[in-house]
Protein backbone atom coordinates (compact mmCIF):
# COMPACT_ATOMS: atom_id res chain seq x y z
CA UNK A 1 0.00 0.00 0.00
CA UNK A 2 1.47 3.54 -1.03
CA UNK A 3 0.76 6.53 1.35
CA UNK A 4 1.26 9.89 0.18
CA UNK A 5 2.58 10.76 3.37
CA UNK A 6 5.20 8.28 2.81
CA UNK A 7 6.35 10.08 0.01
CA UNK A 8 4.42 7.07 -1.90
CA UNK A 9 6.02 4.35 -0.46
CA UNK A 10 4.65 1.01 1.87
CA UNK A 11 4.45 2.82 5.39
CA UNK A 12 7.50 1.12 7.97
CA UNK A 13 6.38 -1.54 10.15
CA UNK A 14 7.37 0.33 13.10
CA UNK A 15 4.53 2.83 12.35
CA UNK A 16 2.10 0.68 11.78
CA UNK A 17 3.45 -1.05 15.40
CA UNK A 18 3.02 2.16 17.69
CA UNK A 19 -0.33 3.85 15.92
CA UNK A 20 -1.82 1.21 18.11
CA UNK A 21 -0.01 2.71 21.25
CA UNK A 22 -1.21 5.66 19.96
CA UNK A 23 -4.58 4.79 20.27
CA UNK A 24 -4.72 3.61 23.67
CA UNK A 25 -4.25 7.69 24.35
CA UNK A 26 -7.54 9.54 24.99
CA UNK A 27 -7.95 12.23 22.38
CA UNK A 28 -7.67 14.81 24.62
CA UNK A 29 -3.98 13.88 25.41
CA UNK A 30 -3.09 13.16 22.26
CA UNK A 31 -4.02 16.48 20.76
CA UNK A 32 -1.65 17.74 24.09
CA UNK A 33 0.85 15.17 22.75
CA UNK A 34 1.14 16.59 19.33
CA UNK A 35 1.57 20.15 20.59
CA UNK A 36 4.66 19.42 22.55
CA UNK A 37 6.01 17.50 19.61
CA UNK A 38 5.49 19.89 16.99
CA UNK A 39 7.43 22.34 19.70
CA UNK A 40 10.30 19.81 19.50
CA UNK A 41 10.26 20.02 15.34
CA UNK A 42 9.96 23.75 15.42
CA UNK A 43 13.25 23.77 17.78
CA UNK A 44 11.86 24.75 20.97
CA UNK A 45 12.60 22.01 22.61
CA UNK A 46 10.51 19.20 24.30
CA UNK A 47 9.42 18.49 27.86
CA UNK A 48 9.81 15.26 28.93
CA UNK A 49 8.12 15.75 32.52
CA UNK A 50 4.76 17.34 30.51
CA UNK A 51 4.68 14.22 28.24
CA UNK A 52 5.34 11.32 30.80
CA UNK A 53 2.24 13.41 32.74
CA UNK A 54 0.08 12.93 29.66
CA UNK A 55 0.80 9.70 29.15
CA UNK A 56 0.58 8.40 32.69
CA UNK A 57 -2.70 7.55 32.68
CA UNK A 58 -2.44 5.16 29.59
CA UNK A 59 0.63 3.53 31.44
CA UNK A 60 2.94 3.90 29.17
CA UNK A 61 6.73 2.92 29.91
CA UNK A 62 9.89 4.46 28.76
CA UNK A 63 9.73 2.80 25.97
CA UNK A 64 6.03 2.96 24.86
CA UNK A 65 6.97 7.03 25.39
CA UNK A 66 9.98 7.37 23.41
CA UNK A 67 7.82 5.61 20.74
CA UNK A 68 5.04 6.95 20.86
CA UNK A 69 7.10 10.56 20.19
CA UNK A 70 8.77 9.33 17.63
CA UNK A 71 5.98 8.22 15.28
CA UNK A 72 4.36 11.28 15.86
CA UNK A 73 7.91 12.84 14.62
CA UNK A 74 7.78 11.03 11.96
CA UNK A 75 4.22 11.67 10.49
CA UNK A 76 4.36 15.44 11.19
CA UNK A 77 8.06 15.60 9.35
CA UNK A 78 7.33 12.99 6.69
CA UNK A 79 4.13 14.74 6.01
CA UNK A 80 5.54 18.36 5.91
CA UNK A 81 8.22 17.50 3.86
CA UNK A 82 5.76 15.48 0.88
CA UNK A 83 3.24 18.75 1.24
CA UNK A 84 0.81 16.37 2.04
CA UNK A 85 -3.07 18.59 2.87
CA UNK A 86 -4.60 17.64 6.11
CA UNK A 87 -7.70 15.77 4.48
CA UNK A 88 -5.45 13.25 2.88
CA UNK A 89 -3.13 12.74 5.77
CA UNK A 90 -6.55 11.95 8.29
CA UNK A 91 -7.74 9.72 5.37
CA UNK A 92 -4.58 7.59 4.95
CA UNK A 93 -4.00 7.97 8.60
CA UNK A 94 -7.16 6.39 9.26
CA UNK A 95 -6.67 3.38 7.34
CA UNK A 96 -3.76 2.49 9.29
CA UNK A 97 -5.93 2.29 12.34
CA UNK A 98 -5.45 5.43 13.99
CA UNK A 99 -9.25 5.96 15.56
CA UNK A 100 -11.23 9.12 14.49
CA UNK A 101 -10.93 11.71 17.16
CA UNK A 102 -7.00 11.23 17.65
CA UNK A 103 -6.79 11.38 13.54
CA UNK A 104 -9.14 14.97 14.05
CA UNK A 105 -7.00 16.20 16.61
CA UNK A 106 -3.75 15.25 15.09
CA UNK A 107 -4.47 16.94 11.32
CA UNK A 108 -5.80 19.72 13.55
CA UNK A 109 -2.38 20.82 14.66
CA UNK A 110 -0.77 19.45 11.76
CA UNK A 111 -2.69 22.26 9.41
CA UNK A 112 -2.03 25.08 12.23
CA UNK A 113 1.75 24.70 12.55
CA UNK A 114 2.13 23.07 8.62
CA UNK A 115 3.90 26.37 7.30
CA UNK A 116 6.07 26.81 10.10
CA UNK A 117 6.99 23.32 9.95
CA UNK A 118 7.90 23.38 6.00
CA UNK A 119 9.67 26.59 7.15
CA UNK A 120 11.96 24.94 9.59
CA UNK A 121 12.61 21.76 7.27
CA UNK A 122 13.52 24.63 4.97
CA UNK A 123 16.57 26.25 7.05
CA UNK A 124 17.52 22.97 8.12
CA UNK A 125 18.52 21.50 4.53
CA UNK A 126 21.98 21.32 3.09
CA UNK A 127 23.65 24.48 3.04
CA UNK A 128 27.22 24.24 2.42
CA UNK A 129 29.36 27.32 3.60
CA UNK A 130 26.80 29.94 4.32
CA UNK A 131 28.28 33.90 4.35
CA UNK A 132 27.57 35.27 7.88
CA UNK A 133 28.56 38.66 8.16
CA UNK A 134 30.41 40.86 5.17
CA UNK A 135 31.92 44.14 6.81
CA UNK A 136 34.41 46.78 4.56
CA UNK A 137 36.69 49.45 5.13
CA UNK A 138 38.00 52.12 2.09
CA UNK A 139 41.49 53.09 2.77
CA UNK A 140 43.53 56.18 0.99
CA UNK A 141 47.19 54.85 0.05
CA UNK A 142 49.43 58.04 0.59
CA UNK A 143 52.70 56.49 -0.65
CA UNK A 144 54.66 53.43 -0.74
CA UNK A 145 58.17 52.13 -0.89
CA UNK A 146 57.73 51.80 -4.39
CA UNK A 147 56.32 54.73 -5.23
CA UNK A 148 56.41 58.18 -3.49
CA UNK A 149 52.77 59.42 -4.44
CA UNK A 150 50.77 56.93 -4.97
CA UNK A 151 46.90 58.51 -4.08
CA UNK A 152 44.84 55.82 -4.28
CA UNK A 153 41.49 54.43 -2.79
CA UNK A 154 41.30 50.88 -1.61
CA UNK A 155 38.99 49.16 0.32
CA UNK A 156 39.47 45.74 2.26
CA UNK A 157 36.66 43.66 2.18
CA UNK A 158 35.99 40.80 5.74
CA UNK A 159 33.50 37.98 5.03
CA UNK A 160 32.72 35.66 7.74
CA UNK A 161 31.65 32.28 6.02
CA UNK A 162 30.78 29.01 7.51
CA UNK A 163 32.94 26.55 6.48
CA UNK A 164 31.11 23.79 3.80
CA UNK A 165 33.27 21.11 5.19
CA UNK A 166 33.96 21.58 8.74
CA UNK A 167 31.22 23.96 9.59
CA UNK A 168 32.60 26.71 11.88
CA UNK A 169 33.69 30.10 10.78
CA UNK A 170 36.00 31.03 8.54
CA UNK A 171 37.65 34.42 8.13
CA UNK A 172 38.56 35.96 4.42
CA UNK A 173 40.15 39.27 4.39
CA UNK A 174 40.68 40.41 0.72
CA UNK A 175 41.82 44.13 -0.49
CA UNK A 176 40.13 45.30 -3.55
CA UNK A 177 41.00 48.10 -6.00
CA UNK A 178 38.74 50.65 -6.90
CA UNK A 179 38.43 49.21 -10.79
CA UNK A 180 38.71 45.53 -9.54
CA UNK A 181 35.84 46.70 -7.14
CA UNK A 182 33.78 48.34 -9.70
CA UNK A 183 33.96 44.97 -11.59
CA UNK A 184 32.73 43.08 -9.09
CA UNK A 185 29.69 45.41 -7.91
CA UNK A 186 28.59 45.31 -11.68
CA UNK A 187 28.35 41.52 -12.01
CA UNK A 188 27.23 40.69 -8.49
CA UNK A 189 24.40 43.65 -9.96
CA UNK A 190 23.57 41.70 -12.53
CA UNK A 191 23.27 38.20 -10.56
CA UNK A 192 20.79 40.14 -7.99
CA UNK A 193 18.42 41.09 -11.29
CA UNK A 194 18.47 37.62 -12.49
CA UNK A 195 17.54 36.35 -8.69
CA UNK A 196 15.17 38.77 -8.29
CA UNK A 197 13.69 37.45 -11.51
CA UNK A 198 13.23 34.27 -10.41
CA UNK A 199 11.20 35.27 -7.15
CA UNK B 1 39.69 -26.53 24.49
CA UNK B 2 42.06 -25.94 27.83
CA UNK B 3 43.26 -22.98 29.23
CA UNK B 4 46.87 -23.01 29.44
CA UNK B 5 47.67 -21.02 32.06
CA UNK B 6 51.07 -18.82 32.60
CA UNK B 7 53.34 -18.87 36.09
CA UNK B 8 52.62 -15.43 36.47
CA UNK B 9 48.99 -16.08 35.90
CA UNK B 10 49.02 -18.53 38.52
CA UNK B 11 50.49 -17.04 40.93
CA UNK B 12 48.26 -14.25 40.81
CA UNK B 13 45.54 -15.71 41.02
CA UNK B 14 46.96 -18.05 44.08
CA UNK B 15 45.67 -14.91 46.54
CA UNK B 16 42.02 -15.82 45.86
CA UNK B 17 41.64 -19.72 47.98
CA UNK B 18 43.34 -17.33 51.04
CA UNK B 19 40.36 -15.24 51.42
CA UNK B 20 36.63 -16.72 51.76
CA UNK B 21 34.17 -17.05 49.24
CA UNK B 22 31.97 -13.41 49.64
CA UNK B 23 35.60 -11.41 49.07
CA UNK B 24 35.69 -13.58 45.80
CA UNK B 25 32.22 -12.78 44.99
CA UNK B 26 33.33 -9.34 45.83
CA UNK B 27 36.16 -9.35 43.08
CA UNK B 28 34.11 -11.05 40.48
CA UNK B 29 32.18 -8.05 40.63
CA UNK B 30 35.01 -5.52 40.65
CA UNK B 31 36.77 -7.30 37.57
CA UNK B 32 33.53 -7.24 35.50
CA UNK B 33 33.25 -3.47 36.40
CA UNK B 34 37.03 -3.58 35.24
CA UNK B 35 35.81 -4.49 31.81
CA UNK B 36 32.99 -2.37 31.64
CA UNK B 37 34.60 0.98 32.84
CA UNK B 38 38.21 0.24 33.85
CA UNK B 39 39.26 0.94 37.38
CA UNK B 40 40.31 3.08 39.92
CA UNK B 41 43.10 2.60 42.54
CA UNK B 42 40.27 3.72 45.70
CA UNK B 43 39.11 0.51 45.02
CA UNK B 44 42.15 -1.68 45.46
CA UNK B 45 43.25 0.68 48.27
CA UNK B 46 40.10 -0.20 50.03
CA UNK B 47 39.91 -3.88 49.79
CA UNK B 48 43.40 -4.43 50.64
CA UNK B 49 43.18 -1.81 53.72
CA UNK B 50 40.40 -4.04 54.50
CA UNK B 51 42.43 -7.51 54.36
CA UNK B 52 45.45 -6.34 55.61
CA UNK B 53 47.28 -6.92 52.31
CA UNK B 54 49.38 -4.90 49.84
CA UNK B 55 47.53 -3.21 47.45
CA UNK B 56 48.95 -5.13 44.70
CA UNK B 57 48.37 -8.43 45.93
CA UNK B 58 44.69 -7.45 45.48
CA UNK B 59 45.39 -5.92 42.07
CA UNK B 60 46.71 -8.99 40.64
CA UNK B 61 43.98 -11.20 41.96
CA UNK B 62 41.65 -8.94 40.63
CA UNK B 63 43.46 -8.65 37.24
CA UNK B 64 44.37 -12.06 37.04
CA UNK B 65 40.44 -13.13 37.81
CA UNK B 66 39.31 -10.65 34.83
CA UNK B 67 42.15 -12.11 32.29
CA UNK B 68 40.40 -15.87 33.26
CA UNK B 69 37.44 -14.64 32.87
CA UNK B 70 38.46 -13.00 28.88
CA UNK B 71 40.24 -16.11 28.06
CA UNK B 72 37.55 -18.06 28.87
CA UNK B 73 34.75 -15.93 27.48
CA UNK B 74 37.29 -15.41 23.96
CA UNK B 75 37.60 -18.92 23.37
CA UNK B 76 33.92 -19.85 24.44
CA UNK B 77 35.28 -22.59 26.41
CA UNK B 78 32.74 -25.18 27.82
CA UNK B 79 32.34 -26.08 31.44
CA UNK B 80 33.96 -29.58 31.90
CA UNK B 81 37.21 -27.56 30.42
CA UNK B 82 36.79 -24.38 32.30
CA UNK B 83 36.69 -27.02 35.26
CA UNK B 84 39.67 -29.01 34.37
CA UNK B 85 42.22 -25.34 33.34
CA UNK B 86 41.46 -24.38 36.69
CA UNK B 87 41.99 -27.11 38.34
CA UNK B 88 45.59 -26.84 37.82
CA UNK B 89 45.60 -24.14 39.82
CA UNK B 90 44.44 -26.48 42.79
CA UNK B 91 41.90 -24.30 44.43
CA UNK B 92 39.13 -26.31 47.11
CA UNK B 93 35.82 -27.43 44.94
CA UNK B 94 33.78 -24.72 46.47
CA UNK B 95 36.15 -21.79 44.77
CA UNK B 96 36.36 -23.62 41.70
CA UNK B 97 32.08 -23.67 41.75
CA UNK B 98 32.02 -19.78 42.51
CA UNK B 99 34.75 -19.51 39.78
CA UNK B 100 32.40 -21.58 37.29
CA UNK B 101 29.04 -19.78 38.22
CA UNK B 102 30.98 -16.15 37.76
CA UNK B 103 31.98 -17.19 34.17
CA UNK B 104 28.91 -18.98 33.12
CA UNK B 105 26.28 -15.71 34.19
CA UNK B 106 28.67 -13.19 32.22
CA UNK B 107 30.34 -14.95 29.34
CA UNK B 108 27.80 -13.63 27.31
CA UNK B 109 28.54 -10.26 28.39
CA UNK B 110 31.77 -9.81 28.10
CA UNK B 111 31.62 -11.46 24.47
CA UNK B 112 29.57 -8.06 23.63
CA UNK B 113 32.23 -6.07 25.27
CA UNK B 114 34.94 -7.40 22.83
CA UNK B 115 33.35 -7.43 20.39
CA UNK B 116 33.22 -3.52 20.65
CA UNK B 117 36.86 -3.18 20.83
CA UNK B 118 38.46 -4.04 17.33
CA UNK B 119 38.32 -0.69 15.92
CA UNK B 120 36.19 -0.31 13.58
CA UNK B 121 35.91 0.87 9.50
CA UNK B 122 33.96 4.48 9.11
CA UNK B 123 30.05 3.43 8.69
CA UNK B 124 27.66 4.99 7.35
CA UNK B 125 25.89 7.17 9.61
CA UNK B 126 23.31 9.44 7.65
CA UNK B 127 22.56 11.45 4.17
CA UNK B 128 22.20 14.63 3.30
CA UNK B 129 21.17 15.94 0.12
CA UNK B 130 20.12 18.67 -2.04
CA UNK B 131 19.19 19.10 -5.87
CA UNK B 132 20.24 22.34 -7.52
CA UNK B 133 19.97 23.51 -10.92
CA UNK B 134 22.68 25.94 -12.32
CA UNK B 135 21.11 28.45 -14.59
CA UNK B 136 23.52 31.28 -14.83
CA UNK B 137 27.09 31.35 -14.36
CA UNK B 138 29.76 34.78 -15.36
CA UNK B 139 30.82 33.71 -18.52
CA UNK B 140 27.92 32.06 -19.43
CA UNK B 141 24.15 33.14 -19.06
CA UNK B 142 20.58 30.74 -19.86
CA UNK B 143 22.02 27.51 -18.89
CA UNK B 144 20.03 24.34 -17.55
CA UNK B 145 23.04 22.04 -15.00
CA UNK B 146 21.08 20.01 -12.17
CA UNK B 147 23.28 19.10 -10.05
CA UNK B 148 23.22 16.74 -7.01
CA UNK B 149 25.11 18.04 -3.68
CA UNK B 150 25.54 15.70 -0.94
CA UNK B 151 26.97 15.41 2.75
CA UNK B 152 27.78 11.86 3.84
CA UNK B 153 28.42 11.45 7.61
CA UNK B 154 30.51 8.73 9.03
CA UNK B 155 30.69 7.22 12.68
CA UNK B 156 32.93 5.55 14.15
CA UNK B 157 36.31 4.64 12.18
CA UNK B 158 39.12 4.29 14.98
CA UNK B 159 38.42 7.69 16.66
CA UNK B 160 35.07 8.50 16.79
CA UNK B 161 33.24 10.70 16.33
CA UNK B 162 31.21 11.88 13.42
CA UNK B 163 33.24 12.50 10.27
CA UNK B 164 31.54 14.16 6.87
CA UNK B 165 32.07 14.04 3.19
CA UNK B 166 30.63 16.40 0.94
CA UNK B 167 30.35 15.06 -2.77
CA UNK B 168 28.70 16.37 -5.85
CA UNK B 169 27.29 14.35 -8.63
CA UNK B 170 25.37 14.99 -11.62
CA UNK B 171 21.74 12.78 -12.35
CA UNK B 172 23.38 10.32 -14.22
CA UNK B 173 26.14 9.54 -11.88
CA UNK B 174 23.71 9.31 -9.49
CA UNK B 175 21.63 6.82 -11.63
CA UNK B 176 25.04 4.58 -12.17
CA UNK B 177 25.66 4.83 -8.36
CA UNK B 178 22.06 3.86 -7.71
CA UNK B 179 22.19 0.89 -9.82
CA UNK B 180 25.50 -0.46 -8.50
CA UNK B 181 24.14 -0.34 -4.93
CA UNK B 182 21.26 -2.37 -6.21
CA UNK B 183 23.10 -4.61 -7.75
CA UNK B 184 25.25 -5.08 -4.50
CA UNK B 185 21.97 -5.65 -2.62
CA UNK B 186 20.57 -7.87 -4.93
CA UNK B 187 24.22 -10.38 -4.63
CA UNK B 188 23.04 -11.28 -1.15
CA UNK B 189 20.29 -12.70 -2.72
CA UNK B 190 22.44 -15.26 -4.86
CA UNK B 191 22.65 -18.83 -4.40
CA UNK B 192 26.49 -18.70 -3.93
CA UNK B 193 25.55 -15.96 -0.76
CA UNK B 194 22.67 -18.06 0.40
CA UNK B 195 24.70 -21.18 0.44
CA UNK B 196 27.44 -19.49 2.77
CA UNK B 197 24.75 -17.80 5.08
CA UNK B 198 22.94 -21.35 6.13
CA UNK B 199 26.32 -22.80 6.48
CA UNK B 200 27.44 -20.11 9.15
CA UNK B 201 23.69 -20.40 10.94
Amino acid sequence: MRFRFCGDLDCPDWVLAEISTLAKLSSVKMKLLCAQVLKDLLGDGIDYDKVTKLTADAKFESGDIKASVAVLSFIFSSAAKHDVDSESLSSELQQLGLPKEHTMGLCKSYEDKHSALQGKLRETSLRLGRLEAASWRIDYTLSSSELREVNEPIIQLKLQTQGAESGSTETTVVSVSADKFRVLLAELKQAQTRMNALQ
Amino acid sequence: MLLVLSEDHKEHLSFLPKVDSAVVGEFGRIALEFLRRGTSPKIYEGAARKLSVPVETVQHGVEGLMFLMTESSKHMISEVDFLDSVLVLGFGEELNQILLQLYLQHHAQIRSILSQLPSNLPAYHNLEWRLDVQLASRPLRQQVVPTVTMRLLLAGGGDGGCSSRVLQTDPSSLLHLISTLEAALAAMKTSHARRIFRNIK
